[in-house]
C-alpha cells in the first residue's frame, strides 16, 4: 500500500505555503529505490513515480535520487518527492500533489466522478494483489530471491546493511503473501511452475491416509490479476481512453513491467503470454514504452535526471545496521521498535513513560539473562568432583596399574626415580643420594 | 535348594529334561492355572459387586447448546442478547456474512462464539443441518466456502458477481477501510471503553486476564495495519484520510442506483461493505472517536445503502 502517507505533508507544509506561480521555484527531488533487473528501479511504485514524472515534469525541472533509504522521507515510504521543504512519499500522494499544486494535469482532469472511482479502486487493487504478486515472483521464490534480487539489493545498499535490510524486505514481502494463500510455498517451491508439493505439512483424510495436496498455484491469483485489468482496459489504448494516459497507467506500467522480469523460473512470464488477458497486457506494455515513457531501457542513465545522493557518513550507515540488528533481539526487538517511533501514532505524541520503563526493564533483563548465561557456561558440570587424587606420574606409575605394581619392586625404583638430569654439576649428589638411600630400604 | 538349582543350571542339558517335567504333574490338579491371577478374591469381589451403589441421571446439556439441528448455525461474535433476537453481529466479517447468508434466503441461527472455537481460528463458521448419526454433515464450514453453500442452500437467486470490479472495489474494502476500522476501533483512545465492552469482558471476569487480552488485541491490530501499509510507522490521519476517499469512491461506484454495480439484487459486495458503514452509524454502539463515523456521513448515499439493506434483512426484528 503505502500510498495513504503524504497526507500529513500535504494538509500541512503545502497549503500553508502555497507557491507563488505555477511553475516550481526550485529543482524537485525524487527519492526512489535503486536501479535493478536493467530497470531504473526494483520497487514498482518507484519505477511508476519515475516513468510519471517524465511525462509530466519537464526534464530539468526534476531530479531523481537513488537514496534507498526510507527514512528520508518522514513517513518511511519511497518513492518521495522532496519539493519546498514539503515532503510527499507515496505514488497516488505525488500524483495528487502534482496535479494540484504545480503543473496542469494531464489526462486525470478529465475523468468523471465514476472514472475516478474506478482509478482508486484499482490502484488499491494493483497495491495489494499486483504487489503480492510480485512479492512472490522475485521475493518468496527461493531461486529468484538468490539469484536475482538479493544480489540487485547488494548492489545498491552498502556493506553492513546487506545483511539486514534486504531479509527485513524479504519476511514483509512473505508476510504480504499470506492474502494469496501462498506464504507456506516459501520453503519448498517447485521451480518449473510456481507451485508446490507441500512436503512439510501433509494432510491426512479422517481415516488417517495421506490426503493428496491439491497443489497450490500461482498461475489461478495471476490469471485473476490480468483479467481484472485487461477487463478495466477493454479495447481502449490506456485504462480510460485512447488519448491521454492517466496516473493508473503508469501504476499499471510500474506493476507490469516488473512482473516481467526474467527470473530463473518465470512462470508469471509465461502465465501472462499463454493467458489472453496477458498478451493484451503485454501489448499495453509496449504501447507505453514506445508512446509516453520517456526513459530507455537501453539508456538508462542518459534518459533520466540521475543526481548522486548525498553519502551517508560511516556513522550513519552503522546506527542504522545496529538498529536493525536490535529489532531481532529477543525481548527487547518490540520495546525497541516501539521507542523509535514505529506503529500507529500521531508522529508528535509523547512516548508512554511505561512504555519507556517496560523497555529499560527489558534491556535490563536481557542484558541479565545474557550474563547469567555467560556465568553458567563459566561453571564446571554440576556433578563434577571438586577434588581429585591421582597417582604421582612419576616413576613406572606412568604404565599404569601394572607399573604401580613393579615401581614398588625394589630392582626398578632406582632408574625410573632418576631425574632428567638438568645440569651435570647436581649430577653426581643426586644420583648418589638416590643410591643410598635405596640400600637402605632394602638391607634391613 | 538354591544350591541344588544351581547345580541344575551348571550341569547344562542333561537336566532340562527333568525340570520341564517337574510342573507338569501338578498340572491336572488345578483346572486353570492362570485363573489363579485373574479371579478376585472372595472379599474383594463381594466388595465391589455392592457398585456401582447410586446411578445418577444424565446430566442436562448446557442451556445453550443447541437445540435442535435442524438449522444450520452461524458462530459469529454477539451478545447472548443480540442472539436471541438475531440482530446483527457486531464484527465486520461475521456481519458481512451473516447478511449475505440472510440475502442468499439461507434459513440459519446465530451462536456467539470466538475465534478459539473456530476450526480456522477466526470466526464465522457454519455448521450445517446435521443428524447425530451422519458424521460428515456435522464437519464446520470456514467463511472461505460459505458463498458456495449460500448459492447451494439459499432460495433467493443473488445478483452475479460483477468480476473483475468487484476484485478492484474489495480492495478498497480489504486495505482502506479496514485498516481504518481496525485504527479506530482497536487503537483510538477514545473507543477503548467499546473495544473492551466487545471483545474483552465477554472474555473473563479477572483484570490481569483483561489487560492481557487489551494489549495482546491491539499488537494484532497494529501489526496488520503496518503490515497492509508496508511502512514501520503510519499516522492514524492518514488511515482516516485514506478511507475518507475509499468511502468517497464508493459513493460513486454505487452512483444512483439501489444496489452496487447496477445489479437488481444485492450481492456479496453489498453485505461486505454494509458490514462496515452499519456498524459505523449503529447508534447501539457508542463511538467516542467518530472521525471514521464522520467521514462516512458525508456520502449519503452509502448511508441510504445501509438502510435500504437494514430494512431488508432485519425490517421485523427492528420494529
Amino acid at each position: 500500500m503505502g500510498l495513504l502517507l503524504g497526507f500529513i505533508e500535504i494538509t500541512t507544509s503545502v497549503w500553508i505555503q502555497p507557491l507563488a506561480s505555477g511553475k516550481p521555484s526550485r529543482l524537485m527531488e525524487l527519492h526512489v529505490w535503486g536501479e535493478a533487473f536493467g530497470l531504473p528501479s526494483i520497487d514498482p511504485e518507484c519505477l511508476a513515480a519515475i516513468s510519471y514524472l517524465g511525462y509530466v515534469v519537464p526534464q530539468n525541472e526534476w531530479s531523481l535520487i537513488a537514496s534507498n533509504d526510507v527514512s528520508v522521507s518522514p513517513d518511511y515510504v519511497l518513492p518521495a518527492l522532496h519539493h519546498n521543504g514539503a515532503w510527499i512519499s507515496g505514488y497516488l500522494n505525488i500524483v495528487r500533489y502534482l496535479a494540484s499544486d504545480i503543473s496542469p494535469t494531464p489526462a486525470d482532469g478529465d475523468l468523471t466522478e465514476a472514472q475516478r472511482a474506478d482509478a482508486l479502486a484499482y490502484a488499491s487493487y494493483l497495491s495489494s494483489r499486483g504487489s503480492a504478486l510480485l512479492s512472490f515472483l522475485l521475493y518468496v521464490s527461493p531461486s529468484a530471491w538468490t539469484e536475482l534480487t538479493r544480489p540487485a539489493y547488494s548492489s545498491l545498499l552498502r556493506f553492513p546493511l546487506t545483511w539486514t535490510v534486504p531479509l527485513k524486505l524479504r519476511s514483509a514481502a512473505i508476510a504480504k503473501t499470506e492474502h494469496l494463500g501462498l506464504d507456506h510455498l516459501a520453503a519448498d517451491i517447485d521451480p518449473e511452475d510456481g507451485s508446490s508439493e507441500s512436503k512439510t505439512t501433509a494432510p491426512v483424510t479422517a481415516t488417517g491416509f495421506l490426503r493428496l495436496p491439491a497443489r497450490p498455484s500461482i498461475a489461478e491469483p495471476a490469471r485473476r490479476f490480468f483479467l481484472t485489468l485487461a477487463e478495466l482496459r477493454g479495447n481502449k489504448t490506456y485504462f480510460f481512453g485512447d488519448e491521454k494516459p492517466t496516473a493508473l497507467d503508469f501504476l499499471a506500467f510500474g506493476y507490469l513491467r516488473l512482473l516481467r522480469v526474467r527470473t530463473p523460473h518465470p512462470f508469471v512470464e509465461r502465465c501472462m503470454t499463454r493467458n489472453h488477458a496477458g498478451s493484451r497486457l503485454i501489448k499495453f506494455l509496449d504501447t507505453m514504452q514506445k508512446g509516453v515513457i520517456q526513459w530507455k531501457e537501453d539508456k538508462i542513465q542518459d534518459t533520466l535526471p540521475w543526481t548522486t545522493p548525498v553519502a551517508q557518513s560511516v556513522v550513519a550507515v552503522t546506527s542504522r545496521f545496529v538498529s536493525n540488528a536490535t529489532e531481532h533481539v529477543p525481548g527487547v526487538g518490540d520495546s525497541w521498535k516501539s521507542w523509535r517511533g514505529d506503529g500507529v501514532k500521531e508522529p508528535g505524541s509523547m512516548r508512554d513513560p511505561a512504555q519507556v520503563l517496560f523497555a529499560v526493564g527489558a534491556a535490563v533483563a536481557g542484558l541479565a539473562a545474557v550474563g547469567s548465561a555467560v556465568v553458567f557456561k563459566a561453571l564446571s558440570p554440576f556433578g563434577n568432583a571438586t577434588h581429585r587424587w591421582e597417582a604421582p606420574k612419576g616413576g613406572l606409575y606412568q604404565f599404569g596399574d601394572i607399573g604401580a605394581i613393579f615401581n614398588g619392586l625394589p630392582g626398578f625404583d632406582a632408574p625410573a626415580a632418576a631425574p632428567p638430569v638438568p645440569s651435570p654439576m647436581e649430577r653426581d649428589t643426586v644420583y648418589q643420594g638416590e643410591k643410598v638411600e635405596v640400600a637402605v630400604d632394602v638391607e634391613p | 535348594m538354591s544350591q541344588s538349582s544351581a547345580a541344575a543350571a551348571a550341569s547344562g542339558p542333561a537336566t532340562t529334561n527333568s525340570s520341564l517335567h517337574t510342573p507338569a504333574p501338578a498340572a491336572p490338579h488345578r483346572t486353570a492355572p492362570r485363573s489363579d491371577w485373574f479371579t478376585i478374591p472372595e472379599p474383594l469381589r463381594l466388595v465391589f459387586k455392592r457398585f456401582p451403589l447410586v446411578t445418577y441421571a444424565p446430566n442436562e446439556l448446557p442451556v445453550r447448546s443447541p437445540s435442535n439441528r435442524e438449522l444450520p448455525v452461524l458462530y459469529v461474535f454477539a451478545s447472548d442478547q443480540d442472539v436471541l433476537k438475531g440482530l446483527p453481529s457486531y464484527n465486520p466479517s461475521c456481519l458481512k456474512w451473516q447478511t449475505f447468508l440472510k440475502l442468499a434466503g439461507v434459513q440459519f441461527r446465530i451462536a456467539s462464539s470466538n475465534n478459539h472455537a473456530s476450526p480456522t481460528g477466526a470466526l464465522p463458521f457454519l455448521i450445517p443441518s446435521s443428524s447425530p448419526s451422519d458424521a460428515a454433515s456435522q464437519t464446520p464450514i470456514p467463511s472461505n466456502r460459505l458463498e458456495r453453500f449460500a448459492l447451494e442452500q439459499g432460495s433467493e437467486k443473488l445478483a452475479d458477481a460483477a468480476g473483475s470490479k468487484l476484485d478492484a472495489y474489495q480492495a478498497l474494502l480489504d486495505h482502506r477501510i479496514r485498516n481504518a476500522w481496525l485504527y479506530t476501533l482497536y487503537l483510538s483512545p477514545g473507543n477503548a471503553s467499546l473495544l473492551s465492552q466487545l471483545y474483552v469482558e465477554p472474555c473473563s471476569t479477572s483484570t490481569v486476564v483483561r489487560t492481557t487480552i487489551l494489549h495482546k488485541l491491539r499488537r494484532a491490530a497494529e501489526a496488520e495495519i503496518l503490515q497492509s501499509i508496508g511502512a514501520p510507522r503510519v499516522p492514524p490521519t492518514a488511515l482516516c484520510i485514506g478511507a475518507e476517499q475509499a468511502f468517497e469512491a464508493l459513493s460513486a461506484g454505487l452512483g444512483s442506483d439501489k444496489w452496487f454495480f447496477g445489479n437488481s439484487r444485492p450481492g456479496l459486495f453489498d453485505a461486505a461493505v454494509f458490514a462496515y458503514t452499519h456498524l459505523l452509524l449503529d447508534d447501539s454502539l457508542d463511538w467516542i472517536d467518530t472521525r471514521l463515523r464522520d467521514s462516512l456521513l458525508k456520502f449519503p448515499a452509502l448511508a441510504e445503502h445501509r438502510e435500504r439493506l437494514l430494512s431488508r434483512c432485519w425490517g421485523q426484528a427492528r420494529e
